[in-house]
């Protein structure tokens, strides 16, 4: 995996730019001076109160968590949606193409070279996440989980990013592609939902009003499901597990109505991840295939 | 070393490769020449697997170039007509990440990339960012990486285009090394007499078919072929010039040119000599008889636009 030719140069070409460091240095910046100003505030107001508001941590923990979660969702496609074509632009893959490299090998070491910038990214931030500890806030196993959801979602919109790139001619298109594709299914699924929702929620009012039938809940059926593939429910499920104390489907429970638990609602977290997993493999041999034709149309 | 059969590929509506048959010998300097559009480069992508053929066959070092494309990849080093650098990588770098990517690591991979831009002349610029490099550089560049696995073969497309002329000689001379140390090279271009003065063999395509092909010799002497024969005639015995002439079969056109006679000859120095003797015979006073010096321009100008009169109407104004 190392030895990986094209992420070996992709390590060597990023080390003489300063675009890693610098974001870096902005993302981590904004995370300590949001977590220090929140600390120093909740402090001021236990000398003032003599209260200490332990919620106030776990939102700083929330807060970071969140910031992270929505940077990786946007970083990640900027660091693959222009590998490939990236390559195809600058007239390189064709040599590419004719070296014993296969397609897989392309693919593999574009996408481990966005991982590890990613990976960098996260971990530099840590430091400042293990700050909100000091007065307790989620426990390892919290901690291990969300960063499976971050890699989760890393590999998701890094897959999005790769099959886009290979599938386009160009990378301003494919930076479109990947963009809207997430967002089709970030917001695009919520909306759907939230509009279905709004469809039965009207549909019961107008039973009750005509039939004087008993009070139901409303939920959005089916639809619901289609929020499998969404990582940031997903997260927010995670996040709002830890910091309301393992209430779960925080975040559907108003889709889901008055509905009972059933075995994907009761295990959503995990299911999810291995929708999102299994999508994201489906994403990258997608790409290996289509650059595989790419040799031989 | 290649050999390709009944080559055919349509890009939507247009054939741009209707049957190409071709061979290279191992060892071969060849030159594949045509004019813009003619299917050289459609052809050259075929070869190294870029493109796939709709019909026809490819075998490179007696490896099926279209079943086995992997491992035919071992065989062939590839120079594409244009290409592209990378931003902040040094030479160094580059020569070394073609070099794994042929699966080549470590100390063998350095001393081969040393010994290449050694090779190429390109060793001062070990430690310079490949994008910086000038254009004859970067081909030179593009060859010594194309090398890296030590090919059999060698595909050059158009790897002279845009050099001035004493690059261009330099890198003509950097083939003739190569051919010489045992390489077999395919080189493209749309300029005949560029090709001429290095290449062992040639084949012209013009719109997607090999119209002319042979080594080296036999085109310059197909070539000499269809240049005329100038015959002057000494004290007005001119007549009797042309009655021999027209006679003669293997005359095909007569032109009479200031004070020579142009014929357009089909045959050997052997029938020439034949025709000569003829008009002496006749008590013809011959006083200059030569084959007017070929232009291989001219020739191919004449063979990629399918007319055969053109030549003698250029040569009579
Ligand atoms: N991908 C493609 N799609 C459609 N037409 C193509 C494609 N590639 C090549 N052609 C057409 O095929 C013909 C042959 O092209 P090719 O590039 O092989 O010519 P060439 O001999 O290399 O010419 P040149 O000397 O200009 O490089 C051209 O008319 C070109 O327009
Ligand atoms: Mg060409």
């Amino acid at each position: 995996m190392k030895n990986n030719p094209v992420y070996r140069r992709e390590v060597t070409v990023r080390s003489r730019s300063f675009r890693l460091p610098l974001v870096i240095l902005i993302f981590n910046t904004i995370l300590a001076v949001f977590s220090l100003f929140s600390m120093y505030s909740t402090v001021a107001q236990v000398r003032v109160s003599a209260q200490v508001s332990y919620e106030s941590f776990l939102q700083l923990y929330a807060f970071a968590a969140t910031l992270e979660f929505l940077l990786l969702m946007f970083i990640m496609p900027a660091l693959t949606s222009g590998s490939v074509s990236g390559e195809r632009e600058r007239q390189t893959l064709e040599l590419l193409l004719t070296t014993k490299m296969t397609a897989a090998d392309i693919v593999t070491g574009k996408l481990m070279a966005a991982f590890d910038q990613m990976g960098l990214l996260v971990m530099s931030s840590f430091p400042i996440i293990l700050l909100t500890f000091v007065y307790g806030s989620a426990d390892i196993g919290g901690i291990a989980l969300l960063l499976v959801c971050f890699a989760t979602t890393a590999a998701f919109c890094g897959g999005i990013g790769i099959l886009a790139s290979s599938v386009t001619r160009r990378s301003t298109f494919s930076n479109v592609c990947t963009y809207g594709f997430l967002l089709l299914i970030v917001i695009g699924t919520l909306m759907l939902n939230q509009f279905v929702l709004q469809l039965s929620e009207m549909r019961i009012s107008e039973a009750a009003y005509q039939f004087g039938a008993e009070q139901t809940v409303a939920d959005t059926g089916a639809a619901v499901y289609l929020l499998l593939l969404n990582p940031f429910v997903t997260f927010a499920e995670i996040l709002s597990g830890q910091i309301s104390g393992g209430s779960r489907l925080f975040s559907l429970s108003a889709f889901l109505g008055a509905r009972p638990e059933n075995f994907v609602t009761g295990h959503w977290t995990a299911i999810s991840l291995c929708v999102q997993a299994a999508l994201s493999v489906l994403f990258v041999r997608g790409a290996v295939r289509s650059l595989g034709k790419n040799r031989r149309t | 070393m290649l050999k390709i059969e009944g080559l055919k590929k349509r890009f939507g509506n247009f054939q741009a490769l209707s049957g190409l048959d071709m061979e290279i010998e191992e060892g071969a300097l060849y030159g594949f020449v045509g004019p813009n559009g003619a299917g050289k480069t459609t052809a050259i992508r075929i070869i190294t697997g870029l493109l796939k053929p709709d019909e026809g066959t490819v075998e490179i070092a007696g490896i099926d170039a279209l079943r086995e494309p992997r491992r035919v990849r071992d065989e062939f080093g590839y120079v594409p007509d244009e290409f592209g650098m990378y931003d902040n990588l040094k030479v160094r770098e580059y020569m070394e990440f073609f070099a794994s990517a042929y699966g080549l690591d470590g100390l063998v991979a350095r001393n081969r990339c040393e010994e290449l831009l050694a090779q190429m002349k390109l060793e001062e610029w070990a430690d310079a960012f490949v994008d910086s490099l000038s254009r004859g550089m970067k081909q030179r560049l593009c060859l010594a990486r194309a090398l890296i696995h030590d090919p059999k073969l060698l595909v050059l497309d158009e790897p002279t285009s845009g050099m001035d002329p004493r690059t261009r000689l330099e890198f003509k001379e950097m083939l003739k090394e190569l051919c010489a140390e045992g390489k077999t090279i395919l080189v493209s271009s749309h300029i005949l007499s560029e090709l001429a003065q290095m290449c062992t063999d040639i084949g012209v395509i013009d719109a997607g078919r090999i119209i002319l092909s042979g080594s080296m010799s036999e085109i310059l002497q197909k070539v000499n072929e269809s240049n005329p024969l100038l015959i002057r005639v000494a004290g007005g015995k001119r007549e009797q010039a042309l009655n021999v002439l027209k006679s003669d079969e293997r005359v095909r056109t007569v032109v009479i040119r200031g004070g020579e006679i142009a014929v357009r000859f089909g045959g050997t120095e052997r029938d020439e000599a034949d025709l000569l003797r003829k008009l002496v015979g006749a008590g013809v006073a011959v006083s200059g008889f030569f084959r007017e010096q070929g232009d291989l321009e001219s020739i191919f100008m004449q063979i990629t636009n399918h007319d055969t009169e053109k030549v003698v109407l250029r040569s009579e104004e």
